[in-house]
Order: C-alpha cells, then sequence, then structure tokens
C-alpha cells in the first residue's frame, strides 16, 4: 500500500522539480533586446542587404536568395560595396537583426537596405525601419515583439533605398507575362492580383491601374479589374473570382496575372487558385499561370543600379541616413 | 487516477490560457486579438504635396490630435506625412484632406496569452512542448479512470467514437 501511494507522490515531486528547473531555464534564456556592437568604425566599409517580406515557402525564399546571389557579383565587381547579403522580415532566418549583426561584427560602416518589396505599405515603411532601431512606430513595434521578431540598432548607418515602383520595372514584367498568355488580345481582359494593403490601398490601386494601362497600350487588352488576395481581403479567393467574373462580363476570355514578388503555393496556387476554380468554365475562359515577377532581369538590373547610386553617393559623403 | 488529477492541477492555468488564446486567434480576421487601436479621424487643410511642411504646420497637426510632441515626421508618399508619438501615430493624406490618429495599447490578457501561444518568448516552446506532452498523459489516462460500464469498455468508446467524428466529417468535407 505504502509503495503504491509513493510512485504517485514521487511522479508530482518530480514534475514540480521539472517545472521550477524550466522556469530557471527560461529566466536564463531571456535575453534582453541586443545593444549595437560598440567597437569603432575605422573605415568606410559599405554593405548592402536585401530585405524581403519572408514566406513559410522554401520556393518563395529560393526565388529572394537567388536575386541576392545574382546581384552579388555585379555590385562587388563595382567596388564600392565590400558585402551583399539577403535578409527577411518575418518568418525564417537568416533575419533582418541577424545580417545587421554580422555587418556590424564585420566592421560596416554603412549598410544600404534595398527593400524587395512591391510598393509603399506598412512593411518597408514602418516595419522594416522599426526592426532596425531607426523608427519606434507604435503598431510596428508592438507586433514584431508579439510575432517574436527581433529588433537590433546597428552600430552601422542604414540607407534605405527607394521601392519598386519608382520604375517602370513592374509596367515591364507585368507586359511580357501578359503576352506569353495572349492568344486573340480583342477577346481578352486583364485580371491583377496583388497582395493589397489597408493603409496604402489607393497607392496600390494607382499602381495596378497605371500598369493595366501600359498593357492596353501595348497589346490593345482594354478591359482589366484588379483583385487583392493578402490579409487587406483576408485572403479570400472569392475577391480572385469577382474580379475575373466582372472582366468576363464583357471578354470571352480573362488572363490572370500574379502580382507578386516570388511564388507561394498559399497564394498563387491555393488563394489565386481556388479564385480561378470557382469560376464557372474557368478551363476554357481563364487563361493562368502561377508565376510571379522574379525572376526578371530589369529587377536585377534595378537592384544593381540602386545600391549602386547609393553606395556612390556615400562615397561621396552625401546619402540622407534612415531615421 | 492520481497521476491524472495530479498532472491536471499542473495544466490547468496553461490549459486554460492556451483556450482563451485559441479562441481568440480563431477569429483573428475579425478582430487583432493583441492590440487595442483607438483610432480617431481629423480633418486637415487639402494641399498638393506634403514636401513643403513647416515646423510649424506639424506643430499645429500635434495640437489637432492633443499631443505636446512628436518624435518622428516621415513621408511615406508625395502627398501624405506620418507623425510618430510616444505610443500613437498620426497619418495625413492631404489630397484627401483627412488624417488618421491611431493610440495603440495591449489587450488585457489576450495579449499575453497570445504571446505564450505563439512562442513569441523563444524559450517557452519547451514549456509547451512539456505541456502537449502533459496534455497526452491526461487524455490517455482519463481513458483509464473509471471502470465498469462507465469506462472504456462500456459507454466510454462510444463518446471517445463521438467526439472523434467532427475531426473525420470536416476532413471528408475538406476533400
Amino acid at each position: 500500500m505504502a509503495a503504491r501511494l509513493c510512485a504517485p507522490r514521487l511522479a508530482v515531486r518530480a514534475a514540480w522539480i521539472a517545472a521550477l528547473t524550466m522556469l530557471l531555464a527560461i529566466v536564463g534564456c531571456a535575453k534582453k533586446p541586443a545593444p549595437a556592437a560598440e567597437a569603432p568604425v575605422a573605415e568606410k566599409k559599405t554593405g548592402v542587404l536585401l530585405v524581403s517580406h519572408g514566406s513559410r515557402s522554401a520556393t518563395w525564399r529560393k526565388a529572394l536568395e537567388e536575386l541576392g546571389e545574382r546581384v552579388r557579383g555585379p555590385i562587388l565587381a563595382g567596388g564600392k560595396v565590400k558585402e551583399v547579403k539577403s535578409a527577411f522580415m518575418e518568418y525564417t532566418e537568416p533575419s533582418i537583426a541577424t545580417r545587421l549583426k554580422e555587418f556590424d561584427r564585420d566592421g560596416f560602416s554603412d549598410v544600404v537596405v534595398v527593400p524587395v518589396f512591391l510598393t509603399v505599405s506598412p512593411h518597408p515603411f514602418d516595419d522594416i525601419p522599426t526592426i532596425m532601431g531607426q523608427k519606434t512606430d507604435p503598431q510596428s513595434l508592438e507586433t514584431i515583439k508579439v510575432e517574436g521578431i527581433e529588433r537590433y540598432t546597428p552600430r552601422a548607418r542604414v540607407h534605405l533605398t527607394p521601392l519598386l515602383d519608382f520604375t517602370d520595372l513592374l509596367q515591364k514584367n507585368i507586359l511580357r507575362r501578359v503576352k506569353s498568355l495572349s492568344t486573340d488580345a480583342a477577346k481578352e481582359g486583364l485580371v491583377l492580383v496583388a497582395y493589397g494593403d489597408e493603409t496604402y490601398e489607393k497607392e496600390w490601386t494607382k499602381l495596378l491601374e497605371k500598369v493595366a494601362a501600359h498593357v492596353g497600350e501595348q497589346t490593345g487588352i482594354k478591359t482589366s479589374a484588379h483583385a487583392w488576395c493578402g490579409h487587406i481581403v483576408r485572403y479570400d479567393p472569392k475577391k480572385t473570382t469577382a474580379a475575373i467574373e466582372q472582366v468576363l462580363k464583357t471578354r470571352e476570355r480573362a488572363l490572370v496575372i500574379p502580382v507578386l514578388v516570388a511564388h507561394d503555393e498559399h497564394f498563387q496556387v491555393k488563394i489565386i487558385g481556388d479564385g480561378i476554380a470557382a469560376v464557372a468554365g474557368s478551363k476554357e475562359k481563364v487563361a493562368y499561370r502561377p508565376d510571379a515577377i522574379l525572376p526578371d532581369d530589369n529587377l536585377d538590373q534595378w537592384v544593381i543600379r540602386a545600391t549602386m547610386e547609393r553606395a556612390t553617393s556615400l562615397e561621396a559623403g552625401g546619402g540622407l541616413v534612415q531615421r | 487516477m492520481v497521476l491524472h488529477r495530479d498532472i491536471g492541477y499542473l495544466v490547468t492555468s496553461l490549459l486554460l490560457a492556451y483556450c482563451v488564446s485559441g479562441l481568440a486567434l480563431n477569429h483573428a480576421d475579425l478582430w487583432n486579438p493583441d492590440f487595442v487601436i483607438q483610432k480617431r479621424e481629423v480633418a486637415v487643410p487639402r494641399r498638393d504635396s506634403s514636401a513643403d511642411l513647416s515646423k510649424e504646420e506639424v506643430a499645429a497637426l500635434d495640437r489637432l490630435v492633443g499631443e505636446a510632441e512628436h518624435r518622428v515626421v516621415d513621408r511615406p508618399t508625395a502627398d501624405q506625412v506620418k507623425v510618430y508619438y510616444e505610443g500613437a501615430t498620426l497619418h495625413v493624406d492631404y489630397s484627401a484632406g483627412k488624417g488618421l490618429y491611431e493610440r495603440v495599447s495591449r489587450r488585457p490578457i489576450i495579449y499575453q496569452v497570445d504571446v505564450l501561444h505563439k512562442n513569441s518568448f523563444k524559450p517557452w516552446r519547451w514549456v509547451s512542448d512539456v505541456l502537449a506532452l502533459a496534455l497526452i498523459a491526461l487524455s490517455l489516462t482519463g481513458l483509464f479512470v473509471l471502470r465498469g460500464p462507465k469506462g472504456l469498455g462500456g459507454r466510454g468508446w462510444r463518446l471517445v467514437a463521438l467526439g472523434t467524428a467532427p475531426g473525420v466529417i470536416a476532413l471528408a468535407l475538406h476533400g
């Protein structure tokens, strides 16, 4: 009897000891936000950090890593930049903090940060500068904390380049992809599907309308519509369906183009794919390829040009330090 | 029996925390479970560009939303400006003639349980692993607490089957 009572008591004691040990381990592991390295920077040494959103999709990450590999050689060959690295804002390593620590450790005085984002949104405007300690947007600050994203203020000065929509890159990219799907422009309409953003919906709409107008001028595909597939519509495929159906009211065939930086199964296959599948007669009426903006030689050139321009301006003593 | 009871006591508080955050996160598409964002729209005079905004005009924006001083001013686009305050922001769209003042605060309790549920505190994942193992032990020992006609050999297995059914039906419907 005594032995039978003893075993559960031991189990409970063991559980208590385990719980307390774990608590101590957690307290021990808890880290304060990492401060910048303190070693002084002797000379000007510029690095480049390509920052993209990040995704759980390995295909998506690979596309961005490959972009980094492609531009690395030409940027380094220019002689003004000593290192090129890539980082993801969330989900996976290497994170922005990890890379900035590496730049600090290696004694870089300046880091040119290239946000590989389509257009203005809270990510490049608020979140990334907040992660880098350059801004303290209250919402970003709280969100990155709850999402477990590390904040790090580098010792190196940080310089952000403009976003992609400052060039005509997107127009050329979409035009090329539309032409590859189009068979009879007179009977076709265009549907652009992009992530979208609540705060800057006006700017996103303008951008897509500009792209659609350019495609219209170049191909004769004058009818167009757009849909969001991101958080703004709670990832709802019905928005894609609605945009396609709008185009099909006046045209026989809809060309659906994902205006997304890279391929992510969740977006190109699940959300947009489901949206297309819900259209009656979609197999005959909808032309779709689950591709993305990347790879695009123009984008590579844009990254190279943007970083070289900023690096040259830094060497000449210019360059606006991002807050 | 004793083991089942004591594990139950041990996991009660964390299990409740996970249930509360689970409910909150289940409906994250309908609300922001972590933060309370107080929003207030303000009217501003229309203008074409925010580039030539003077210090006095920014100070006027501060007064408009009842803030003593701002920390930073930045321009997301040519016709917009965003002013940052301690725990708040004012995002002005001059072409629309309006601004949105937002003050962010943590939603009590829900924020804290979400931090645990999302493993925002990295070492916590080890605790949640232990909790998961404890819940497995709790479920399995629970099957054998009662014996006889109300135990697993009696009506118990029917209830286990009933509890399994929603998941099976959902998966069948999902395809």
